[in-house]
């Protein structure tokens, strides 16, 4: 990565030679050479890559990637086939970029992992200051999303096929008849990335075009807080909560604990405080209202489920309290400014919550969500202010972003008939438009359209142009974290399908020569780099991934009480009655996600169905409409209607109905088609966050969900372990004594045991008070270990592939209870009942304590899985690999063979798997392989176990965004798997069976308030008694609300 | 008097007031035994036979179809699913293997306790025992992922230098299973040898001549042979008498060896072994009640068989009964809650149905058989008979299938639900099994003839000095 480029000039006479004709060049010799590799002779036809052109990608990206670090994209001329490799690769060997994913919420900063010129996996990166190196789910997908054969492959103009040159002359024909009138029929909805580049050609463009219209839409945006953090202090500020600093904090509607929708930053400072190492010691206090369940939700010690409508008035009565224990005035004033509602009924919960955030003054912190209108912002800032969180738990600083107008003045303008040439560069209005926008007739109405997607989707079918899009891994790009550091975003391949960037576009427009490779971004970069050599800051800057010391300047927040109040003032008011709340998808996004296989697949962490989407709703407000799990709803208001199957879902609010969006296209891409329900329909743009008096009726149709999960209970069972801090203080070992462990004898084998004889001796702890169930490990592992997708229908008959799962178990009241995750993956037992019962010892241990699985010999009695009790053995009951999903059934007649792109995907270090055999995690042995041979390299001819074993991480642990995971070598009494085994919470599931796992778990430590109301129940969902619930406790038998 | 029947005096009739009753009822002959028994594979085919043939060697050939379906395409087109890696494939193996043990008890434990009134039913029921084995057989076979690779099992010396695993219940099974096939089949063979001369010797067409000579491996009869014959059977039933124990004690420590609650139970080696016995006894008389009504052979099959039969069935019956009920009390007595509650899970899960099934048909149809009109009354005992072997099969799928389907983990627990393809290999199995019975009772006599005339009176001519029986030429 650090080798010194470029490559050096080749001696005019070879210093190695096989014969004395080569040392001395002689044209025989030449000839012979060539003759030996006739033209054509390697070439493979068929399919949509040559075997030429996977080379030559294979090859231009090792070029561009490897010559990127000298800062100049080579013309083509310069590509290196493996024939003649380039000097700085080892064929079979990774080769890692600093890159970053543009995001809504700002970039992810990513390091690429390369093989042989194919990026195959992401990991965060280490460096950036946002990131402790872990990446989220959608980041972990998005490998996949760069070889999906349904991307979008070619130039479409008016429904036909069409060539570049023809699209490019059409880009400049609308720069030379915008020029004429400054503009004024120009526009351009873009999705929301803080690309300095991006916006310096903005500036370009506005001077070129003074009255062009700039429009930017997310469906899931937070413009609320940015609007109301501009109106409360000041315009530029911008807010972003530091939870290292807060002790007691208050999520309202907020999932900021998913990475997938807040930052890595986020998880990461709320856990430094969630985290205690020993008994007694002080932890954070959480506490979340919220209508569905999230994995913040599950994390809190107190919840309160409230209906969308009702987080107005809960705030008020939250500030009316806070203001009066503080005295704060300008809370007052905002207080009363917000319209009063009907008196919650949680008056109790309420004040004890402000009594608590109170005494923490200065360490306590309200959250709200992004999504939430600039009125609760307003009303939250006021109550952080009164807090005295402004400066210390919330930071301000001052984000200088463009100015941009929203998606209805664009359309307002479509109206009006003014948009003349409208750019769409990336999103997909027509899909995810607010419904009463019309958003597809308009733009059906404009004469010149562009559409720059990934997929030919509903946006492209209505523009005139649709432009197949780079993907980030392709092109060049920079953008903002979260933080407002500028990351580089470095391709790592050349686009497979011809695909072209948003900038390149942009900068047609603005008139300025074609870019050659990096080009646009230097240019941009050159202006914002400081002083020194500006080649050698480059070079750092793309090492490193980003340039320090560019995040946004500290701004002080001072809070404009009168600003925030007449902002509460709007507050709407809200009809009675049904009401649907439109909500994130944990696995899609807001659809932009809807073809990658990997997401799909990826059971969200709450409801545990994959493959769908549903109208979640609590088992009281089922029961009082007499809804069963399945039955299709017919949801209408005003009008609109959608249509969405039911699942009753344990700790819901009553009165509301949940619904993610991103799901139910049609005819758009291949995996996405008919999954789940479209709940676009229904949401108008002035009803984004829920639609109220919503009337319900029930079709008579039935949908069948694709649960990876149809228990909901831990059946008294104590699997998931967790105490209060309290408890903890008081009794250290309560999770190694909590039910059967507490009265069986000690563990003893009847024979010996082969001694495990390496140095290293691999095992994992799992931290369940910090892990989230955000379900980032499970898409690394897909990614990591080639798992492959089975489709929806193989999922429902239970033969998910997933090699790590996360076990969600509800506990106490069906209505209201607390919500358990643990990840499971291989536990490799020392004394594994997989190992002794396989006929033809195909998994079998090995000396640093891995149960080994042999695939070779693996004939698939599936008696191994039968006999795991973790049952995290995965068996290939098809050919998933080679065999189309929707002709699994068809045996030998089915089409054979897998994409090439995804051939492409595949990490080489593991092998793809085969119908009939066994499978399942390995602890990334491939990694820890890896690891030795660096070893023995390193160590050479001296004593080995006198150089320290590199540092091996899993791809879950990796990916973790709280560090919930952690793997090492238990020899080394120095490392943090030591240590956290050391932990008396440490716990291993299933002690009774002696399997001596080396996978072991913390139990989970809530911290209650004990003036809460149902204070008494956090935190003991293995019951009260010593037996652990064990005997009928009221741990058990929750719910099956959806149950086998 | 009917033909073929021998003059008894009157002083024989009155000895026969305290006698047992006789094995061979109204006084057959032995000329009548040998014609009766051979004449149903000398006679043309009956109409009968043809069209049950034509029925079960076409249901044969859809388990093939099935089976070829299997393989070609993966295991997932049965129901299979990840908590749940065995079900009807395993399930289907025990319950054939468990039907062979009848065959093996009556051939080698009852001929080693004197049993004589095995003679009649023994050669049918050890060749119901070989085909139960090929149909137990297809099994495990075809239920592994990549059948391609199943020579893995055997211990051969190769270049890849991997042994078996030989700490594994599968393998054993591999080993009891063949050695089984492998008695039995010799065994059963061997007590054939004596009949096939019979046949030969009876044949009246060249082709019958040449194979039945060929399989009787020039038997004579003559004391030598007599000689020789005695001692291999003996030895091969000293053989097949512990198979009868171990091959089903080794198929129960696929589950007993586990750590499956359910599945984890030191009751299993008896108790299978009981079941098998159970099941296996009634699928003899399923098959021989009809065999016995169309054949005319309740001379030699009498009431008194059936009576024996059922009276076996209603014993090992309650055996089993005993160990479902000791496996609830142990699951409670153990105080291990996982245990605790799959037995829990048996009796109120979503599989009741199966379990209380099972309970029905194995613990309660037999106690008909403590009356003895039922146990003499055809109806009854064949009804209760198929109560039986659907009870054995639900059995086996209680045991696998609602251990497997709610283990440890609650997250994992799933249902099972059989496909087309699961219900057709196994309703073809029956007919590989009825189509090789079929061919078996056409073409070899499915009545031991030269054992059943040694049970008769006049083959022990001085039992009673007395005896005046006219002795008819034998057929051997």
């Amino acid at each position: 990565m650090q080798r010194v480029l470029p490559h050096p000039e080749r001696p005019e006479r070879p210093t190695l030679w096989r014969s004395l004709d080569e040392l001395a060049a002689t044209p025989e010799f030449i000839e012979k050479l060539e003759r030996e590799f006739p033209d054509g002779a390697a070439e493979w036809h068929g399919g949509e890559l040559s075997r030429r052109n996977f080379l030559q990608l294979m090859g231009a990206s090792m070029a561009l990637a490897g010559i990127g670090l000298t800062g100049c994209r080579r013309p083509e001329a310069h590509l290196v086939a493996f024939t003649g490799s380039a000097e700085w690769t080892i064929p079979g060997k990774f080769l890692y970029y600093a890159t970053s994913q543009p995001r809504r919420q700002g970039a992810m900063p990513l390091i690429a992992t390369t093989s042989d010129g194919r990026p195959t996996k992401v990991e965060g990166n280490p460096l950036h200051p946002g990131s402790n190196g872990a990446t989220d789910a959608f980041a972990q997908a998005s490998v996949l999303d760069l070889y999906d054969p349904n991307r979008s492959k070619a130039f479409v103009q008016g429904g036909k096929q069409a060539a570049a040159p023809a699209f490019w002359a059409a880009v400049d024909k609308v720069r030379e008849t915008s020029g004429a009138d400054g503009g004024a029929g120009l526009a351009f909805l873009v999705e929301r990335t803080d690309s300095p580049t991006r916006d310096r050609l903005l500036a370009q463009l506005r001077k070129k075009f003074p009255k062009m219209l700039w429009a930017e839409y997310e469906p899931l945006g937070s413009m609320g807080a940015e609007v109301a953090a501009a109106s409360c202090f000041g315009a530029g500020v911008a807010v972003a909560p530091d939870f290292s600093r807060a002790d007691k904090v208050l999520a309202v509607d907020s999932d900021f604990l998913n990475a997938s929708f807040s930052d890595i930053e986020q998880v990461r400072s709320f856990m430094s405080r969630r985290r205690i190492s020993a008994p007694g010691q002080p932890m954070n206090r959480l506490y979340v209202a919220e209508t569905r369940y999230t994995s913040t939700g599950g994390l809190a010690d107190h919840r309160l489920r409230i209906k969308p409508s009702e987080v107005g008035s809960f705030l008020r009565a939250l500030g009316e309290n806070i203001a009066k224990l503080t005295g704060d005035a300008s809370l007052n004033t905002v207080v009363s400014a917000f319209p009063a509602g009907a008196p919650s009924a949680n008056a109790e919960w309420i004040a004890e919550c402000a009594k608590d955030l109170a005494e923490s003054k200065g360490k306590s912190l309200v959250v709200a969500g992004g999504q939430q209108p600039e009125s609760i912002h307003a009303l939250v800032f006021a109550i952080n202010t009164a807090l005295g969180a402004n400066g210390t738990a919330l930071r301000g600083m001052m984000a200088n972003r463009p100015q941009a107008a929203s998606i209805l003045d664009l359309t307002d303008a479509m109206k009006s008939g003014r948009v003349q040439s409208l750019f769409i560069l990336g999103g997909n209005p027509v899909y995810n438009a607010p419904a009463d926008l019309n958003f597809g007739d308009l733009l059906g109405a404009v004469p010149f359209s562009v559409r720059l997607g990934m997929y030919e989707d509903e946006t492209s079918a209505v523009a005139k142009w649709h432009v197949p899009q780079a993907h980030y891994l392709e092109s060049w790009g920079d953008a903002r974290s979260s933080d407002g550091t500028v990351c580089a975003v470095q391709p790592m391949i050349l686009p497979l399908w011809d695909g072209v960037n948003e900038l390149e576009i942009l900068n047609r427009l603005a008139g300025n020569p074609e870019p050659i490779g990096p080009q646009l971004v230097r240019d941009t970069f050159a202006a914002t780099a400081k002083g020194g050599d500006l080649e050698t800051q480059w070079k750092e800057f793309l090492r490193q991934g980003f340039l320090p010391s560019t995040a946004w300047p500290e701004a002080a927040l001072h809070f404009n009480a009168d600003a925030a109040a007449l902002a509460a003032a709007r507050h709407p008011k809200t009809p009675e009655g049904l009401e649907v709340a439109f909500v994130p998808s944990n696995s899609l996004d807001d659809g932009r996600y809807s073809n990658n296989g990997w997401l799909q697949e990826t059971p969200d962490f709450v409801t545990k169905i994959t493959w769908d989407n549903a109208a979640l709703v609590s088992p009281a407000t089922a029961k009082s409409l007499s809804i069963a799990t399945g039955d299709m709803l017919e949801l209408s208001a005003d009008g609109r209607s959608i249509e969405a199957a039911a699942l009753i879902t344990p700790g819901h609010a009553d009165g509301a109905i949940s619904i993610a969006l991103g799901y139910g296209r049609k005819d758009v891409t291949h995996l996405s088609d008919k999954v789940g329900f479209n709940a676009y329909p229904l949401r108008t743009s002035g009803g984004m966050l829920f639609a109220s008096n919503v009337s319900l009726r029930r079709t008579g149709a039935t949908h069948g969900f694709a649960e990876t999960q149809t228990h909901q209970s831990m059946e008294g069972r104590d699997l998931v372990r967790e105490g209060t801090a309290e408890r903890y203080a008081e009794d250290p070992t309560f999770a190694q004594t909590m039910g059967m462990d507490g009265h069986i004898p000690p563990n003893i084998s009847l024979f010996t045991h082969p001694p495990l004889t390496s140095p290293q001796q691999w095992g994992m702890v799992v931290d369940l008070s910090t892990c989230i169930g955000c379900n980032a490990c499970l898409v690394a592992c897909q990614s990591e270990n080639n798992i492959p997708i089975v489709g929806k229908e193989q999922v429902s008959r239970g033969r998910h592939m997933a090699w790590i799962r996360m076990d969600r178990y509800f506990a106490g009241d069906e209505n209201d209870p607390e919500m358990l995750a643990q990840a499971i993956m291989c536990q490799h037992c020392e004394n594994a009942t997989c190992e002794t019962v396989c006929p033809v010892n195909a998994t079998v241990h090995s000396e640093d304590g891995l149960n080994l699985m042999v695939y070779n010999r693996c004939i698939g009695t599936r008696y191994c899985a039968n006999n795991c009790p973790w049952k995290v053995r995965r068996f290939n009951f098809f050919d998933y690999n080679q065999r189309p999903l929707d002709q699994l059934y068809l045996g030998p007649l089915a089409k054979k063979g897998m994409a090439e792109s995804l051939q492409m995907s595949k990490n080489p270090n593991v092998t793809v798997r085969m119908r009939g055999v066994m499978e399942k995690c390995t602890y990334c042995i491939q990694r820890i392989e890896e690891g030795r041979i660096a070893h023995s390299i390193q160590a050479g001819a001296a004593d080995k176990s006198e150089i320290p074993f590199p540092e091996v991480k899993t791809a879950c642990q990796q990916a973790c965004p709280s560090e919930a995971i952690v793997f090492g070598n238990i020899n080394d009494l120095e490392s943090r798997v030591v240590r956290l085994k050391g932990e008396p919470r440490n716990y291993e599931m299933l002690k009774y069976l002696n399997e001596r796992a080396r996978t072991t778990y913390l139990a989970r430590i809530k911290n209650p308030n004990m003036h809460m109301p149902g204070a008494d129940k956090v935190g003991w969902a293995n019951g009260h008694s010593h037996h652990g619930g064990g005997h009928g406790a009221p741990a058990g038998h929750a719910t099956e609300a959806h149950g086998a | 008097m009917s033909e073929g029947t021998a003059v008894m005096d009157a002083s024989s009739a009155a000895a026969k007031r305290i006698e047992r009753a006789p094995l061979v009822t109204n006084n057959r002959t032995m000329s009548w035994i040998s014609d009766r028994v051979a004449s149903c594979t000398e006679r043309r085919a009956p109409t009968w036979w043809w069209i049950t043939f034509t029925l079960t060697s076409s249901l044969a050939v859809v388990s093939l179809l099935c089976i070829a379906y299997l393989i070609s395409t993966g295991v997932g087109v049965w129901g299979l699913n990840h908590p749940i890696g065995w079900a009807w494939d395993i399930t289907n193996f025990v319950f054939w293997i468990g039907i062979g043990h009848a065959g093996t008890l009556i051939s080698a434990i009852l001929y080693l306790a004197r049993q004589k009134w095995r003679t009649s039913i023994n050669r049918a029921a050890e060749a119901m025992t070989l085909f139960a084995v090929v149909c137990a057989g297809i099994f495990p076979m075809i239920h592994v992922g990549r059948i391609w690779m199943v020579w893995f099992l055997a211990p051969v010396p190769t270049s890849m230098g991997i042994w078996q695993n030989f700490r594994s219940p599968l393998l054993w099974d591999v080993f009891a299973v063949s050695t089984y096939f492998t008695v039995s089949i010799l065994f059963w063979y061997t007590g054939l040898v004596p009949d096939l001369a019979t046949l030969r010797d009876r044949a009246t067409t060249k082709i019958r001549k040449f194979f039945y000579g060929i399989g009787a491996l020039g038997w004579r009869g003559g004391n030598r042979q007599w000689k020789h014959y005695e001692m291999a059977y003996l030895i091969l039933a000293g053989l097949s008498t512990p198979l009868v124990l171990s091959v089903h004690s080794v198929v129960s420590f696929d589950f007993a060896t586990s750590v499956i609650p359910g599945w984890h139970t030191t009751i299993f080696p008896p108790y299978f072994v009981a079941g098998a016995i159970f099941g296996g006894f009634a699928m003899v008389l399923t098959i021989m009640l009809p065999a016995r009504a169309i054949f005319g052979l309740h001379d030699l099959i009498t009431d008194d068989h059936v009576d024996k039969m059922c009276k076996i069935i209603l014993l090992t019956g309650s055996m089993v009964g005993y160990a479902y009920a000791m496996e609830f009390f142990i699951a409670w007595y153990g105080g291990n809650l996982f245990e605790q509650y799959a037995f829990i899970n048996r009796a109120t899960g979503p599989y009741w149905w199966a379990y209380w099934s099972m309970i029905f048909c194995n613990v309660v149809s037999p106690q008909l058989f403590w009356f003895r009109r039922m146990r003499r009354h055809v109806l009854p005992v064949f009804i209760v008979c198929m109560f039986v072997n659907a009870g054995m099969w639900f059995e086996r799928f209680v045991i696998i299938v609602t251990s497997l389907h709610r283990d440890f983990l609650p997250s994992s627990w799933n249902m099972f639900y059989p496909t087309w393809v699961d219900i057709w290999t196994f309703t073809g199995t029956f007919g590989i099994f009825l189509t090789l019975f079929l061919l078996f009772i056409r073409w070899l006599p499915m009545i031991c003839i030269f054992e059943v005339k040694a049970v008769l009176p006049e083959a022990d001519p001085h039992y009673h000095g007395h005896h005046k029986a006219t002795i008819e030429g034998g057929g051997h």
